[in-house]
């Protein structure tokens, strides 16, 4: 079973490289929505990987960075709304 | 089982495919909005089933639905922070 959730995690890889290339390398109004979509492909990524390697702890970095991508995200639309 | 789980697993990745995609094609920042809904529904929707179906009911599955309800409700908070940053940002505040 370990073995479909690396597939899985292995074909996540690509849309979350173009996710990050696209926030460091996209026009800048582009750039916040790409880091919500590398957040959220990061999360889905981080719970494949604890099912892939059999470490039911690491779902716990999952789960901190689906509640920390509420400041992260605001602080950029914020900065985005007023300053760059 | 295994088969089931290898279902879901082929929808969230197909999902995040299909949502990597839109971003890359559409063409508004707003439009590309939609992706990241997509793939925080379909994706983590798919992904959960695949975990309880995997494991049954153990902390880990919970974790992973706590994940999916935080990825929903904050995921629909910044979508509208970011619409609006990027209405003020682009001169359309209404």
């Amino acid at each position: 079973m370990t073995g479909l959730w690396l597939a899985a995690a292995l074909a996540l890889l690509p849309p979350f490289a173009l996710a990050v290339v696209a926030s460091g390398r996209a026009a800048l109004r582009f750039r916040l929505v790409a880091v919500q979509f590398a957040t959220s492909l990061a999360t889905l990524l981080l719970v494949a990987l604890s099912f892939a390697l059999d470490q039911p702890a690491t779902i716990d970095l999952a789960l901190i960075l689906a509640v920390l991508t509420l400041p992260g995200t605001l602080l950029f639309a914020l900065f985005q709304e007023r300053w760059l | 089982m295994s088969l089931g789980v290898a279902l879901c697993l082929a929808l969230a990745v197909l999902s995040a495919w299909i949502a990597a995609a839109a971003l890359w094609r559409l063409r508004t920042p707003l439009e590309r909005l939609h992706a990241v809904t997509f793939v925080n529904v379909a994706g983590g929707g798919a992904v959960l089933l695949a975990a309880g179906l995997t494991d049954g009911l153990s902390p880990r599955v919970l974790k992973c639905a706590a994940i999916w309800l935080a990825i929903l409700l904050i995921g629909a908070l910044l979508g509208h922070v970011t619409g609006h940053a990027l209405h003020i940002r682009d001169g359309e505040r209404r």
